[in-house]
């Protein structure tokens, strides 16, 4: 075993003050300067729905919203989350009732082994309140290409998108993505 | 067996119904737990070392850094690791491994990214700081065996992978019209979405050893870790509720596991590791890369007189590996002269193991591209050749099928296709700056079932609960057991509960081999059957609610007995007898029907490319299937299984290949940008159809099993499909845009 | 993932004149912490800019574009006055990596991104770029992705940006801020060759800061297109990409603008072929011949030839594209988003 009290104070001994909204709620957290947002949620808040498929920003699994927009978790230091919100796939459903795109997966299988499905709900519920972004099936692929599914379930995902966004209507789809 | 309670299977009410994924919520919501999310008290975080180089020597270790980062706990390594036994690697005793070798053995480096070290500590983020601080010295040695593909090494023969049957080589010398090919495949990552993950605790003092790990095989994995650390099985218990898939490299446990619990117990707490994606590359398991040639002898109408299958695949230097590339092949086509033949060759590698179809899919690319040709020599069209040659029964073992119809699945398919639409003519069918080509291949897998338990409980609060120690990697398997279990009880699915993934479950199967469905639903029905006898029982004793009747007159239905006139609840039933449930016990396994019929099932994908060949783009378009596998169970996640096994079948055409630097055999490709998969953007435009014959001479409930066949056949039809638009055939996997520029 | 001090900057002098040794400034984030997990970059503080005031796109008297540092990838795509004036640009932004980036990634960000050369990002391999005078692992090795054009003895690795192809064939200037004021580069001076020298990657010092790019005013009745060609449909870097701008006069070429992207070490401008193409009728025939004098120069090595051909092809299309002003259904939802 180790006694780390005969070393000098290292910087990773020190953590930073990091105040920000986390699905709606305000809180105030110690994390180190080196924590990377995912490995945040899921290690030390325990919001295991945010998954970690590749760490490098080149798979989606780790997808949240940051101020509303779609960011890869697994490329944002913690600390750089001060003040802003944050949403994860454990803020989407609201008083028990599952968020319409949540539904529409469940109706629509959208999902195999599920470990992609936040993500990809994620970018999904963002996309759906994005006016920029055009709203025919090559479009919604397009955005959605940054979220891979290896299970290769993207049919029944875009079928999904594309329900939700029927049911939702566009301002009503923008209201639900932003939160 | 109660006649009374056998649901009518021609009918079913549930079993063949579209059902949402009874986990679903949890997957959706975020609460389901992965292994790499959980988290239990004092738990530590392990991160292994990978070696930077394949072949050679590990010298020293420089810890002196990495032990004075802050948080650091242990760091374990060749000097620093409990002496072990291996597992004794057998499938027959359910303790298979994907490596013998154990974690840190030895001081050879036989393949990049090989553990050398494992750092322990209090967080994550102090983890993986120390680890990068440890400094490795090796001796790098010359002679890298790179891969199958670099050389022309034949490789060892494998006496117990080949068949033969007449005469091929004669058979194929006196042919009329003959084909003679060699094809290369390259390795393949499976790149499941969820890394490996292991979290270890010693419980009682050191004496019980509780592992979740991400696996396919719980039991397996169990079974192997109580001969590796002399345990008896009993004090063992591997769980694992939720798998971010696996497509075969997580059905037998891997040396970090063996690391990650020898952490645990020399530190004293658990410990819990997630690999890297590196890591999970390099050592987690490949497709191993194939080299194969097919010769096909035909007389002019098409009939083949011969087939010969020669195929060579990789395997590492510390456990062997067989990928057999032509077990489909003797059943594949009515012909009376056929052999196979499989070699292995020692490489550098990370060990391969099964991927999604191991061996045919690769077998079957050769096959069925080598068909397309002879249809080309024959001048006949591809589709008829392959009815023409059509088993009537299986060519192999000369009996009947249970149930085949890939005759209709090849007509049904063309049909939805347009196939007649196909101007056979090269290069003939335009669209703009783009060359359309038709392409199609058949496609197969064996049909198996192994043995199994299962428990189902009928409670007295009404709910139900069945278990069984198989898992659910995506497929679906926790919902077609609540089916199974509404089937023979007539109870509401929202009021059944199933547990799966665990040991102290009644022994399941591996969640491989598209056995699972066959294996387990049988055994959930019999413990369904058996729960019930046990409530008439119950419900004809003293007190009963049907006192005094004859339980052979009482049946299911609605969640409740019935003896023709009224109908009793099941919470009522044990209510009344002050019962707080019954428990059925329930096992299945196959019988002599194994050895009446041959079970396999078939299917077909028909598919349009486009190609630019002015910028040298290549994209599939459309695929249109029709895949007979019984009955489906839950038709949804069944046809998702083919919809994904088409989408990788994309990637095997035209994108996926794991990267050795030539010189050293390092895999410089070890990550999910440089190593590609389709995404959104590359998913085809797909229709399948999923024919209904139920094998009822497979099990009861007909269903014969869909994780592997969707991705049988994809690659084949895409390269032929590429020759009709080019004239160029492409015989190598990935069908780069290099090999597309050399064509033009 | 090393250790390492975190602070904000305030103000861009606040940021200018914080000359720390082993300094990183990270805004999107997208290539820093890639590489400090990676342990390519190993940074001691690093320096959040994200409250920087340099989020603002606005059009100059002269007709320029002036883009904040901290803009986005995905809000200049979508930016009516680029969408507008400058398609071209637009277009290689929205063909560059994933929603979920470009929503991150920043402008000056994406200028300063790092090379994918897989040797570049792996410690155990020799790399000149990352260990000066170490080798270069990727010249004999798996070199499918590296440069055709502009590269050294010393390196052949690809700058992999998008976005700066499509400056590149716009024109701009860079507005670095240092602890001894502003300066203004050239975007065409700004990144280097690697040469001997492949460690020094672009024309900032240390404690600089890029504040601004500035857009050359748009090329009046231009027509452009971005075209990408890569393995897979989405969400890889390209193999061989271009922008193209032309003005025609009728038939005829009066003025042309043409960058390479994929196949070079820096965002690649072909100025000999764009003068090649001035006067000439808007064909095949021209376009080939400007493609042959933009890849006169290119250099294979054992993987990479076929980004020669690859490039060619590119470049014929791209401005086959450009000259019809539109994009075939096709290559739309590939190329253009």
């Amino acid at each position: 075993m180790m006694d780390d009290s005969a070393h000098s104070p290292h910087p990773s001994d020190e953590t930073v003050r990091l105040d920000f909204t986390l699905n709606g709620e305000p809180r105030t957290i110690e994390v180190a300067p080196n924590a990377v947002l995912l490995d945040v949620l899921r290690e030390q808040l325990g919001l295991g729905g945010t998954k970690k498929g590749c760490d490098h920003g080149q798979c989606g699994a780790c997808t949240v919203h940051v101020d509303g927009q779609a960011m890869n978790s697994c490329l944002r230091l913690a600390v750089m989350c001060e003040g802003q919100q944050v949403t994860t796939v454990e803020g989407l459903a609201r008083d028990g009732e599952l968020h319409p795109v949540q539904q529409n997966f469940l109706e629509c299988d959208a999902y195999q082994c599920g470990y992609c499905t936040p993500g990809q709900m994620m970018s999904a519920t963002a996309l759906l309140a994005d006016e920029r972004i055009g709203t025919d099936d090559a479009s919604v692929k397009e955005a959605m290409s940054g979220n891979i599914c290896r299970c290769g379930a993207y049919k029944n995902i875009v079928e999904a998108i594309q329900k939700s966004r029927a049911q939702l209507g566009h301002d009503a789809a923008r209201k639900e993505g932003a939160a | 067996m109660n006649d009374m309670t056998q649901p009518d299977f021609d009918k079913p009410r549930v079993v063949g119904q579209r059902t949402p994924r009874i986990d679903g919520e949890f997957k959706l919501t975020g609460r389901a737990g992965y292994t790499g999310e959980l988290h239990v008290d004092g738990m530590l975080y392990g991160y292994p070392v990978p070696a930077t180089i394949a072949n050679g020597v590990l010298e020293s270790l420089d810890l002196d850094a990495a032990r004075a980062m802050p948080g650091v706990v242990d760091i374990f390594h060749h000097g620093h690791f409990e002496a072990l036994h291996r597992s004794p690697n057998s499938m027959a005793h359910g303790d298979m491994v994907n490596e013998v070798r154990l974690p840190f053995e030895d001081e050879r480096i036989y393949y990049h990214g090989q553990y050398v070290a494992l750092v322990v500590a209090e967080t994550f983020e102090q983890a993986r700081a120390a680890a990068q601080r440890v400094v490795a010295r090796y001796r790098e040695e010359r002679g890298a065996v790179v891969g199958l593909l670099q050389t022309d090494a034949e490789g060892t023969l494998q006496e117990s992978a080949g068949s033969s049957r007449g005469d091929p080589e004669a058979a194929f010398g006196g042919a009329e019209v003959k084909v003679d090919s060699t094809y290369h495949i390259a390795a393949e990552s499976h790149l499941q979405m969820e890394m490996h993950a292991t979290l270890a605790e010693w419980r009682d003092a050191g004496k019980r050893l509780v592992v979740h790990e991400s696996t396919q095989g719980v039991f397996f994995q169990r079974n192997a870790m109580a001969r590796v650390f002399g345990l008896a099985q009993e004090n063992l218990e591997v769980i694992s509720h939720y798998i971010g898939s696996g497509f075969g490299n997580k059905l037998f446990m891997w040396p970090h596991s063996v690391a990650t619990a020898v952490a645990a117990r020399m530190t004293g707490r658990p410990v819990k590791v997630v690999l890297p994606r590196q890591q999970d590359m390099t050592g987690g398991g490949n497709r191993p890369a194939s080299r194969q040639r097919i010769r096909l002898g035909a007389d002019r109408s098409g009939k083949l007189t011969s087939v010969i299958h020669d195929s060579t695949t990789e395997t590492s230097l510390v456990h062997q590996y067989v990928d057999t590339c032509g077990s489909a092949t003797p059943s594949f086509y009515a012909c009376d002269n056929v052999s196979t033949s499989q070699r292995v060759l020692e490489v550098n590698h990370g060990t391969p193991c099964p991927m999604r179809a191991p061996g045919e899919v690769s077998g079957i690319f050769a096959l069925e591209t080598a068909m397309d040709e002879l249809a080309v020599e024959l001048g006949m069209d591809p589709v008829e050749l392959r009815l023409k040659n059509n088993a009537e029964q299986d060519p192999a073992s000369g009996l009947p099928w249970s149930s085949k119809h890939l005759d209709e699945c090849l007509t049904s398919a063309a049909r939805r296709f347009g196939w007649e639409q196909r101007n056979p003519a090269i290069g003939s069918m335009r669209d703009g700056d783009e060359i359309i080509g038709y392409g199609m291949a058949s496609c197969t897998w064996s049909a198996g079932r192994q043995p199994c338990e299962a428990r189902v409980e009928l409670r007295a609060d009404g709910s139900l609960f069945a278990a069984c120690g198989t898992q659910d990697i995506g497929t679906g398997t926790y919902t077609i057991v609540a089916q199974a279990v509404a089937e023979l009880t007539g109870a509401e699915l929202s009021r059944i509960e199933v547990k799966l993934g665990e040991t102290s479950l009644p022994a399941g199967p591996l969640s491989g081999g598209s056995m699972a469905t066959a294996t387990v639903l049988p055994a959930v029905a019999a413990a369904a059957r058996d729960a019930l006898d046990a409530l008439k029982e119950v419900a004809v004793g003293s007190g009963g609610a049907f006192e005094g009747s004859d339980a052979d007159s009482l049946s299911a239905q609605a969640g409740g007995l019935t003896d023709g006139k009224r109908r009793v609840s099941f919470e009522e039933i044990l209510g009344t007898s002050k019962l707080s449930s019954v428990n059925g016990q329930g096992s299945a396994a196959p019988g002599s029907e194994r050895s009446e019929y041959a079970f396999r099932s078939f299917g077909a994908h028909f598919v349009e490319v486009r190609i630019d060949p002015e910028i040298s783009r290549v994209r599939v378009a459309r695929v249109v299937s029709s895949i007979d596998i019984g009955r489906a169970i839950n038709p949804p996640t069944a046809r998702n299984q083919v919809e994904g096994g088409i989408v990788m079948g994309v990637g095997m055409g035209l994108l996926e290949k794991l990267d050795y630097d030539p010189r050293d055999a390092r895999l410089i490709n070890a990550n999910v940008a440089d190593y590609i998969v389709p995404t959104h953007a590359d998913a085809p435009e797909i229709d399948v159809e999923l024919l209904d014959y139920p094998d009822f001479k497979h099990n009861e409930f007909g269903g014969r099993g869909v994780g592997e066949i969707g991705l049988t056949g994809v690659a084949p039809a895409i390269s032929n499909a590429l020759y009709h638009a080019t004239g160029k055939r492409h015989r190598d996997l990935p069908i780069t845009i290099e090999a597309l520029l050399a064509s033009s | 993932m090393r250790t390492f001090a975190y602070s904000r900057a305030d103000s861009v002098d606040h940021a200018a004149h914080r000359t720390m040794p082993d300094a990183a400034f990270v805004a999107g984030g997208t290539t820093l912490l890639d590489l400090i997990k990676l342990d390519v970059l190993k940074p001691e503080n690093v320096v959040d800019i994200n409250a920087l005031p340099l989020k603002r796109v606005e059009r100059l008297d002269d007709g320029r574009l002036r883009i904040g540092a901290l803009v986005t990838n995905t809000d200049l795509a979508h930016h009516p006055e680029v969408k507008s004036h400058y398609p071209v640009l637009s277009e290689a932004l929205l063909a560059g990596a994933s929603t979920q980036l470009r929503n991150m990634a920043t402008t000056a960000g994406n200028v300063m991104q790092r090379t994918r050369c897989p040797y570049y990002r792996d410690p155990a391999a020799r790399c000149n770029r990352r260990e000066p005078g170490s080798g270069c692992d990727a010249m004999d090795g798996i070199n499918r992705m590296h440069a055709v054009l502009g590269g050294s003895d010393a390196c052949i690795a690809v700058h992999p940006s998008d976005m700066c192809v499509g400056i590149a064939a716009i024109g701009a200037t860079l507005t670095l801020q240092g602890p001894d004021g502003e300066r203004e580069v050239d975007f065409a001076d700004f990144h280097r060759l690697p040469g001997d020298t492949p460690h020094i990657e672009h024309d900032l010092a240390n404690g600089e800061l890029i504040t601004a790019i500035t857009l050359d005013a748009p090329l009046e009745n231009a027509r452009s297109h971005y075209l990408k060609l890569r393995d897979r449909a989405s969400y890889e870097f390209a193999l061989a990409s271009c922008a193209a701008q032309v003005v025609l006069d009728g038939d005829t070429i009066r003025e042309a603008r043409l960058a390479l992207g994929g196949v070079a070490t820096k965002p690649w401008r072909c100025s000999d072929a764009e003068a090649a193409l001035v006067g000439q009728s808007a064909d095949k025939a021209s376009f080939e011949r400007a493609a042959d004098i933009a890849l006169k120069d290119a250099q294979a090595r054992e993987h990479n030839g076929y980004k020669i051909p690859l490039a060619r092809q590119a470049i014929v299309r791209a401005l086959r594209n450009a000259a019809r002003g539109e994009t075939p259904a096709s290559e739309t939802q590939e190329s253009q988003a």
